[in-house]
């Protein structure tokens, strides 16, 4: 055991939070440096873990998953975004003792498909979770076909079980040609809908055969009750069904008695991303108590529907590839209310810096509606956004502001200034819906609070002109 | 009144990886907001392309899976395509849709994948991926703007599109960007393509319209928002 990698790492993760900063990857790196092997000779200390992967609602998954893993025993699990070696690192080494010891023996990581066949051999992995597999930040994975081959490998260096979104045919293809023991989920049929509104379908074609796959419906994107007419492969019946119930969610499994999961959050991948933590949970011996009380302590990680006491109130969500963004503009534009959008794009390296996705999201959906007030644009890229929307057919009042705190100025201004309601003047049925890419989450986060704190200054200068 | 403008989208849903529909839809609201009809046609994977009808076709970008595809159904058609392009129809195509016209694709393991033959191209799958912003400076339109991602290094014996002012272009090596041919033009940028380089989408509409038989020159467009885009484009993303 390299003593000194250890040391390193836990002397800068402390020296990084005295100084108040996120240290999630930073000791790992310096750790690994000295000692390259380090995350294989910790990680052999872990009695097991749990690895969550796949496109959309890793972290969601994932921070559910904990949660309940939790009311068991302490584990071990990484922080969002953390999910390079060096971000598992850290993770492991703030559970270290000075000794190499590892002073916690489970762990739940979450992991990007591009890093998964570089760590799962150094994992005791006992179930691996494919949340579903969608197109997602080009220039950091190629192609499709790359993450796919990346999948594969990062699988075939585990023995795990795997717990895979059987209405997604590429995660379908992904399980059953890998010769692991599979768990599927999936929604019960009656949820799915005949009309074809996704665009960005990549589980289209076959992935055996190369036909055109066959849909008698669908729930979102390519996931849906898919059968291929040349070669038989066809969604699978699912382990376990998720039924929804108005903000509950029944997870039924054969042989066991339902579990009932209220939904806090809006949208049919927030359900998808609850059904993956309970199946998961299942598969790793859970009891219902557990599962239970771990999806009732769970608090949704920033960026999924938060809502701000802004005036007027502010809601912030994370985009980063079309199909998460198009779930995020369906659940929005099914919200009651006017609304004002900020829409704040990056394209620094996590971010990925081809922003050409934007023109993938179905923005479309933003135009013509009397109820979307105006959008700002902001971030690096503000002026690309602007004409994203220019060619959406957006043409409501749009304002292109690239500094962060100005757009969101901007935006409340724009919802305060907007045309009252016809009968309650005074009315506060604007909402302000901020969607941001990764990295100016925290910072537009941060904004928002402070714009919290103006909250109640801004009310009483409103009460003392009036 | 005229026909509509008949734009064709070949095989989108195979072919369809750097959002070319984004290029569709700026070619289809520039016409709009001129008031000019159009009609687009999205040829659906397999099916055939009927290229006595169209003005303008778009050909974009897939894996490398996909591409073989899309190269085998239309290498059928490929006389008809011929054809089209000798009497002046122009023709988009970008990333694995540029690869095509030439006469074949060399996979790292060095079987090649026949193309469609149309032009004096080649491409050699090649590593690193030439990922980034770039920047060329065209004859036709002036400076195009996009990101390049592309394994493939191409050469031919045509006129490029452009010379690279910022990126690497179609192999890194020789500084030019892109393919012109008649009215074909083959290129790695995208982004998409044409919604920032308004320019070079009116060139495309006219060369669409002239075509077509319509003679009558495009009204300008308020391009504020684009001139906007490609200057926050130069200065924050390729420091010219
Ligand atoms: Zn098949």
């Amino acid at each position: 055991m390299s003593f000194i990698a250890i040391w390193v790492g836990k002397v800068l993760s402390f020296a990084l939070r005295l100084f108040g900063r996120r240290a999630t990857s930073l000791p790992g790196k310096a750790a690994l440096r000295v000692c390259p092997s380090l995350l294989r000779r910790l990680s052999r200390q872990l009695e097991w873990c749990v690895v969550v992967t796949g496109t959309n609602g890793k972290t969601t998954t994932s921070a559910m998953l904990a949660s309940i893993l939790r009311q068991g025993q302490p584990i071990i699990h990484n922080q969002e975004g953390a999910n390079l070696p060096q971000g598992l690192t850290t993770a492991l080494l703030q559970h270290t003792s000075w000794r190499g010891r590892l002073l916690r023996r489970v762990a739940l990581f979450e992991i990007d498909e591009a890093t998964l066949p570089q760590v799962t051999a150094a994992l005791p992995v006992q179930v691996l979770v494919v949340t579903n597999v969608f197109r997602d930040q080009l220039d950091r994975y190629g192609e499709l076909d790359t993450t796919l081959d990346k999948l594969r490998a990062g699988i075939a260096g585990t023995d795990a079980v795997l717990v895979v979104n059987g209405d997604d045919p590429l995660s379908r293809h992904l399980a059953e040609s890998s010769g692991h023991t599979v768990r599927y989920f999936g929604l019960a049929a009656e949820h799915a809908k005949d009309t074809e509104h996704g665009q960005t379908r990549d589980g289209a074609f076959c992935l055996r055969c190369g036909e055109r796959l066959d849909y008698e419906a669908f729930f979102y994107g390519q996931l849906g009750l898919y059968r291929c007419p040349a070669c038989g492969f066809h969604r699978p019946q699912p382990d376990f069904t998720g039924e929804i119930r108005g903000w509950s969610l029944r997870v039924r499994e054969v042989g066991q008695p339902p579990s009932e999961v209220t939904l806090r959050t809006r949208g049919v991948f927030n359900v998808y991303n609850a059904l993956a933590a309970v199946a998961a949970a299942r598969t790793c011996d859970q009891s219902a108590d557990h599962i239970a009380a771990g999806l009732t302590a769970f608090a949704p990680p920033l960026g999924r529907m938060q809502g701000y006491a802004t005036h007027p109130p502010a809601v912030l969500n994370l985009i980063k590839n079309p199909t998460g963004c198009d779930s995020v503009l369906q659940a929005i534009v099914s919200e009651p209310g006017r609304k004002v959008l900020c829409i704040a794009i990056n394209d620094l390296a996590a971010d990925g810096r081809d922003v050409s996705w934007l023109w993938d999201a179905d923005f479309d959906v933003l135009a013509g509606r009397a109820d979307i007030v105006g959008c700002v644009t902001s971030g690096l890229r503000a002026e690309d956004m602007a004409l994203r929307m220019k060619y959406a057919g957006f043409t409501g009042s749009m304002v292109v502001q690239p500094d962060l705190g100005a757009a969101l100025d901007a935006a409340l201004a724009l919802s305060n200034s907007g045309p009252p309601s016809a009968d309650d003047p005074t009315s506060t049925d604007v909402t302000v819906y901020v969607l941001s890419t990764y990295t100016a989450l925290y910072a537009v986060a941060e904004l928002l609070k402070g714009r919290e704190h103006l909250h109640g200054a801004a009310l009483a200068y409103r009460t003392s002109v009036s | 009144m005229a026909q509509p403008l008949h734009i064709a989208h070949l095989y989108p849903d195979l072919l369809n990886l750097y959002a070319d529909r984004g290029n569709i839809r700026t070619l289809r609201m520039r016409c709009l907001w001129r008031g000019i009809e159009v009609t687009v046609s999205e040829v659906p994977a397999g099916s055939r392309p009927d290229f006595a009808r169209y003005h303008l076709v778009l050909l974009g970008g897939g894996s490398d899976r996909e591409q073989a595809i899309v190269g085998e159904t239309l290498a059928k058609w490929k006389g008809e395509l011929r054809a089209a392009i000798e009497a002046g129809m122009p023709l988009l195509a970008i990333c694995g849709g540029y690869q095509l016209l030439g006469s074949y694709y060399q996979l790292p393991d060095g079987t090649k994948v026949p193309g469609l033959d149309l032009l004096d191209l080649v491409t050699v799958a090649g590593s690193p991926r030439l990922i980034g912003n770039v920047a060329v400076e065209s004859d036709l339109c002036g400076t195009i703007v996009g990101f390049e991602n592309h394994g493939g290094r191409t050469t031919h014996n045509h006129e490029p599109l452009g010379k690279v002012v910022r990126g690497c272009g179609n192999n890194g090596k020789d500084g030019y960007e892109g393919v012109q041919y008649k009215h074909v033009i083959g290129t790695y940028i995208h982004g998409p393509l044409l919604p920032k380089n308004p320019r070079l989408a009116d060139l495309v509409l006219a060369r669409a319209r002239a075509y077509q038989g319509v003679d009558h020159p495009l009204e300008p467009l308020d391009d504020t928002l684009e001139d906007a885009a490609r200057k926050a484009f130069l200065t924050r993303r390729v420091q010219l």
